[in-house]
């Protein structure tokens, strides 16, 4: 019996000894490869480096949203000598037991005096955080807390809670051009994540895109053009909760859609794509987010929408280091001189290799036309999914009407809510 | 349509190798738990021993390789050591599933080919049938052979009756001269095997690249689906099927359903547990005693002496 138990406790404890390994090894993670410390010794003189916790949805290495997260952080402590602290896979289903509010608290109990909360999923968590901590200036980025024309969304009492997020509707546009530009069928997946406010206007944003580059550099009928939405549930795959990123990449190749453009954190679609192509399949994807997602299968990668955090967080922390930080809501766009420049662009897309030399060059001309302004794609007459009016004849949204969609565009296929 | 059930049967795949080898490893009377993590690891071994050499055969090979020594630790466990089988699997998932997330961290993101696609000449010509059956890879091929393997061992040969009996009546095979623990031992790691190309072939094919949580939860649905299976490998493939047609079913709904579009993406692992519990409530035992044809579609017993330690002293 005694023997029974001294084996059963070894293993417990092997188990546990492996387990505090890994957790360590994920949680404590402060700088990127690649960037150096030194220079950030040399900035900041004597004094304390100011020690910012970056709180991330997915694992930081997930060639999308929340490495895009990371490697903003990886500029801060180049660019600005803070350090960062990052702990990632804050989620209900890979931290059932964790809340964001919990994770702020114990970072600013480490001695954090700034924080980033990365993701739409931490609304709840970071306003408690928020309010517990009022002296800690926070940041929810993708957020509204602090934008006053928000309605329910704004919390004037969070004072020292601002909100970033990048026009990436741009960078969705320009996706689904590249996407309709390609398609040889003239059927678009859009791999959805949730349905929010958000996700409504980025789905239809490179709807629109690609109804752009169809019509006018294609001279095809826009009736002509299909755009089916799927959403998993989720930011990411989680087996059980959302549906199968693969699978449902894999059914809109089976259903005759030739171009999958991805919404959700995580690269399924193009490494189907990729699957496929290799199997003699006509098919190309759109990953999102991260500047390297192609990386996976360039072949067949049209491009990628990606989020440059760095420039935005510079601003911002720079205006904590300096005493004057306000909690703002900062919606921020590309750098129409170059949307690839690592120090000003906050949104870019990189052509893919799968992307034609000839659409490459319409790729362009349409960036051209939505730097300076002759391209505009959120005027009406446009119409919710049901018909409804979105714009009237003639009208311009304005940021407060992009921001809240309250349904897919007409001629979109999907469920809007 | 046939795209559609071809790519099910793809899906698939990975699972049904996982659902035929834990029945085998359950026949014998060993239960092993840790599916969940070693499938996981399996898939991380696998990936990186392929990416590494650029061999997708030496992948498998990795990934069983793993699984096997997994299996083996659980009979150890149980035969040697009489250790509760439940425990020892239950910590060992936990223990892969980190070590996997460790130990893969330079894997995640990175490119490989997988397993390259070959239809079989021929066969994949078949109207319908083929492009459903034949026009995949050999990690799918294999998961159609090692059911019918399984199918023919179990209940058409001499050593499967001894497999049986392993698990049904300990005491009666090892009257009749059967060496009970040495067989246990070796369905156990011939069950583990089987879960590491389970792995390996989601790392390798069907959810291709490595990332953190790749196969989370399967493991607990492949246990599902065996008992759903009724320790029948081919029924157990059956379920693994049916948990592909669920999937795509909650996703062809979305448009329909707008209203539960945000509900519809975790039905598929709830309606699995749910037919789980439709096969094994006794009313449906009791449609097996009145229509005897249709009792192996409709219930199936587990091995008398699963999940328990046979000696002699």
């Amino acid at each position: 019996m005694h023997k029974k138990w001294s084996w059963v406790a070894l293993v417990a404890v092997l188990a546990l000894l492996v387990a505090a390994c890994g957790d360590d090894a994920e949680e404590t993670t402060t700088t990127a490869p690649g960037t150096t410390t030194t220079a950030a010794t040399t900035t900041t003189t004597a004094a304390e480096p100011l020690k910012i916790g970056m709180i991330l949805v997915g694992p930081e290495n997930d060639r999308g949203w929340s490495q895009a997260h990371a490697e903003a952080g990886a500029y801060l402590e180049e660019k600005l000598g803070v350090e960062i602290v990052i702990l990632d896979k804050v989620n209900t289903a890979d931290r059932p037991e964790t809340t964001v509010d919990q994770v702020v608290t114990q970072m600013i109990n480490e001695g954090a005096g700034m924080i980033f909360a990365t993701s739409d999923d931490m609304r709840d968590g970071i306003e408690i955080g928020a309010a517990q901590h009022p002296d800690v200036p926070m940041i929810w980025s993708s957020g509204d807390s602090a934008w006053p024309e928000a309605g329910d969304a704004y919390r004037p009492d969070l004072t020292n809670l601002g909100n970033t997020m990048g026009r990436m509707e741009y960078g969705k546009m320009i996706a689904g051009c590249a996407a309709a530009l390609t398609t040889q069928t003239g059927q678009l997946g859009y791999l959805g994540p949730l349905i929010n406010a958000e996700t409504r206007r980025l789905a239809s944003s490179v709807y629109l895109g690609a109804q752009y580059c169809w019509e006018n550099y294609r001279g095809e009928d826009p009736a002509d053009l299909g755009f089916r939405v799927d959403w998993i549930g989720f930011w990411f795959n989680i087996p059980g909760v959302t549906l199968d990123p693969t699978q449902v990449a894999n059914d809109f190749f089976d259903s005759g859609i030739d171009v999958v453009i991805s919404g959700i954190d995580t690269t399924e679609g193009l490494v189907v794509a990729g699957q496929r192509a290799a199997a003699g399949e006509a098919v190309w994807a759109i990953p999102y987010d991260f500047r390297g997602a192609c990386d996976e299968a360039p072949d067949i990668c049209l491009g990628v929408p990606y989020f440059n955090w760095g420039p935005a967080y510079v601003r911002i922390v720079q205006s904590v280091l300096d005493g004057n930080f306000a909690a703002e809501f900062e919606w921020f766009g590309p750098d129409w001189a170059d949307i690839n420049d690592p120090d000003t662009s906050g949104i870019g897309y990189v052509k893919g290799p799968g992307l034609s030399a000839e659409n490459a060059d319409l790729v362009d001309q349409f960036i051209a036309g939505l730097a300076d302004g002759s391209i505009n794609l959120f005027v009406g007459p446009l119409n919710y999914q049901d018909g409804t009016p979105f714009l009237g004849d003639g009208e311009v949204a304005t940021d407060l009407q992009v921001w809240f969609m309250e349904q897919l565009l007409e001629g979109m296929v999907g469920a809007s809510a | 349509m046939e795209a559609t059930l071809a790519s099910i049967v793809a899906a698939a795949s990975a699972l049904v190798y996982a659902v035929v080898g834990e029945t085998i490893a359950e026949k014998a009377g060993v239960i092993n738990l840790s599916l969940d993590g070693s499938i996981m690891l399996s898939a991380m071994a696998g990936f990186a021993t392929a990416f590494t050499t650029g061999s997708v055969l030496l992948g498998f090979v990795a990934g069983a390789g793993v699984s096997m020594a997994v299996a083996l630790l659980i009979a150890f466990a149980s035969i040697e050591l009489r250790l509760n089988q439940i425990a020892v699997g239950f910590v060992l998932t936990l223990l892969c599933t980190d070590l996997a997330s460790f130990l893969g961290d330079p894997y995640v993101g990175q490119r490989f080919a997988g397993v390259p696609p070959l239809a079989i000449p021929g066969l994949a010509d078949i109207p319908w049938l083929g492009p459903i059956f034949f026009k995949h890879n050999l990690s799918v091929y294999g998961s159609f052979l090692a059911v019918a393997l399984a199918y023919f061992f179990i209940f058409r040969s001499r050593r499967g009756l001894e497999l049986q009996g392993v698990g049904e009546r300990p005491e009666a095979a090892h009257a009749r001269g059967i060496r009970v623990n040495l067989l246990r031992y070796v369905y156990t790691v011939v069950g583990g095997a089987l879960v590491g190309i389970a792995g390996a072939s989601y790392s390798l094919d069907v959810r291709l690249g490595w990332r953190d949580g790749l196969t989370t939860n399967y493991g607990w649905i492949a246990l599902a689906i065996v008992i759903f299976g009724g320790w029948h490998p081919v029924r157990a493939a059956g379920g693994a099927y049916l948990f592909g047609a669920l999937s795509v079913l909650a996703l062809k709904l979305q448009p329909h359903l707008p209203d539960l579009a945000q509900i519809l993406p975790m039905t598929p692992f709830a309606l699995m547990i749910f037919a789980l519990l439709l096969v094994s409530q006794d009313w449906s035992r009791r449609l097996g005693d009145r229509y005897p044809r249709w009792r192996r579609l409709l219930s199936g017993d587990p091995p008398t002496a699963i999940g328990t330690a046979f000696w002699r002293d």
